[in-house]
């Protein structure tokens, strides 16, 4: 799949925007948190596995447990897209 | 290594995509320890009736069917300090000092527990044989429910047959649509689970934090609130920052909903748990505990407003359709609370062991994290190649300790949980500590 870091981020700040209630999707800054918008746990878990689905990719849990912004996480699936 | 990671990154390489219906074997370079549990929470097998097909791949690979072997393992005795457990591992059934099992007091064999539950078995048979509302409300459950409340100093309890019960129920039964179910970080997923049966937005603040707690509150003004806290933490043992969770949660008029699970009948001047060693009891809106792990017994409660209480009754499922609690079960509880709060005895030999066993691990320089309480946690790191072969080690040297890995905890504090009980003895820790010093103690300093 080709697809940018930019594609990626539109991505993850659209499923981010569709699983939390009374988010704007344009308020969503890459450079923070899912949790700075409200997002807890079974949140993340959501919008991360509906991202590395769609982009059909699949990396260990416990190697995005320590990545802080949704700027990170593009970065890191974007690593294993290229 | 359920939660295994591997020292490198990047050993799933950039470029290694994966098809959850392409068996991993067909990634060259696939290693199976870099996965955990959290990896297969969603199953694209079109057949309901099977896992998802890399999980079959990932769970037979040895290094982690080893983790999977440490689960369910075998009593064949009481939960008592000293056991009997058959190893998955080898077969063996050994003899076991026991720090995995939750009965912090030991009720669970108190003779005076064992014979109230007998004597109720012959008095009223096994079951009570109804849910609480229909038949299952004894003579037994009314005096038991009343005693709890007292002790926990509420108007009303409710009793619920498990303590995930308990918890899903009573939020399901206080939040609906369109309330805020606002969570320490670190709390069961009892709770986490009772604001998805209630359909509420859940959110968790960080640990222990009031600032975290109070931009959630703010965040959520709008909306009716609930606060939920734990007095011990289960993973750490650390105890609730209660008296500035109180001063957040009054500033916006919220309520907090106190799960005492293991801090009930060892905290506090009476033993009523973590609220009174505070002193904060009246700022406690509903007061959660279970019966499983310090009274030794099965089942959960709920303590709060007698018209909260009989309210909840009707809108809290596992209450309304689970069958109530076995006769021979309350009996044995009601002998746990008077055993339990007659005098200190019990309470003192606990926390005598609990001294005594910091006293040790800490002079072997282990990192016992924040732990305040009867649970110690020893964090070994990131490292799950360690931990699995440690537990092994640990359990054949006659020591039952649990290796706790991610997603469980954060994947760089893996550790073991120690859950302390007062029927250990001086004998039993220092044989308990040889083991640890031998088995964790020595290799993570080498490994340091």
């Amino acid at each position: 799949m080709t697809m940018d870091k930019d594609e990626i981020i539109e991505l993850l700040t659209d499923e981010l925007a569709d699983q939390l209630e009374g988010v704007d999707r344009d308020e969503l800054d890459p450079n923070l948190s899912m949790r700075d918008f409200g997002a807890n746990s079974l949140d993340v878990i959501e919008v991360v596995t509906a991202v590395m689905r769609e982009l059909d990719i699949k990396i260990p849990r416990s190697q995005l447990a320590d990545i802080e912004t949704i700027n990170g996480l593009a970065d890191k699936f974007d690593e294993h897209l290229d | 290594m359920i939660g295994a990671r591997c020292a490198e990154i990047h050993s799933v390489k950039p470029g290694a995509k994966h098809d959850p219906l392409t068996p991993f074997h067909a990634m060259s370079d696939f290693d199976a320890t870099d996965y955990s549990l959290a990896d297969f929470q969603w199953n694209d097998n079109p057949d309901v009736l099977s896992p998802p097909k890399d999980f079959e791949e990932w769970s037979s690979d040895p290094r982690i069917q080893v983790a999977f072997d440490l689960f369910e393992q075998e009593l064949q005795d009481s939960p008592s300090a000293r056991t009997t457990m058959r190893s998955n591992i080898d077969g063996e059934a050994r003899e076991v000092i026991n720090l995995t099992s939750y009965n912090y007091l030991g009720l669970s064999t108190h003779p005076e527990v064992v014979e109230a539950a007998q004597q109720a078995a012959d008095d009223y048979g096994i079951s009570s044989s109804g849910s609480a509302m229909l038949s299952g409300t004894f003579d037994l459950h009314n005096e038991f429910s009343e005693q709890l409340a007292h002790f926990k100093q509420k108007e009303a309890c409710m009793l619920f047959s498990s303590g995930l019960g308990g918890n899903m129920g009573a939020i399901q039964g206080m939040l609906q649509p369109g309330d805020v179910l606002v969570m320490d970080e670190k709390c069961h997923k009892s709770i986490v689970d009772g604001g998805t049966l209630a359909r509420a937005k859940s959110v968790s603040f960080e640990h222990n934090d009031p600032e975290s707690l109070d931009a959630q509150l703010e965040r959520h003004s709008d909306k009716r609130c609930l606060v939920a806290v734990e007095g011990v933490y289960s993973m750490d043992g650390d105890l609730v920052d209660l008296p500035a969770i109180v001063e957040v949660c009054n500033d916006h008029d919220v309520p907090i909903y106190l799960d005492e699970a293991h801090s009930t009948l060892m905290f506090g001047e009476n033993s009523r748990g973590v609220a009174e060693y505070y002193g904060l009891e009246d700022e406690v809106g509903v007061s959660f505990g279970t019966l499983s792990k310090s009274f030794g017994g099965v089942g959960g409660f709920v303590c709060a407003n007698e018209p909260l209480i009989e309210y909840m009754k009707s809108y809290a499922s596992p209450f309304q359709f689970s069958c109530s609690l076995p006769p021979p079960i309350v009996a044995g509880m009601m002998k746990s609370l008077e055993v339990a709060t007659r005098d200190d005895t019990l309470q003192n030999q606990l926390w005598d062991n609990v001294e005594y066993f910091r006293e040790n691990l800490e002079a072997m320089n282990l990192d016992l994290g924040e732990s305040e309480s009867q649970i110690i946690p020893i964090i070994i790191g990131d490292s799950a190649e360690q931990l699995y072969p440690m537990a092994v080690q640990a359990q054949q040297r006659g020591l039952f300790v649990q290796p706790i890995d991610f997603p469980a905890v954060e994947a760089h504090a893996r550790r073991f949980r120690i859950s302390v009980s007062s029927e250990l003895t001086q004998e039993d820790i220092d044989e308990a500590c040889n083991i640890i010093e031998d088995v964790i103690a020595r290799p993570l300093r080498k490994s340091a």
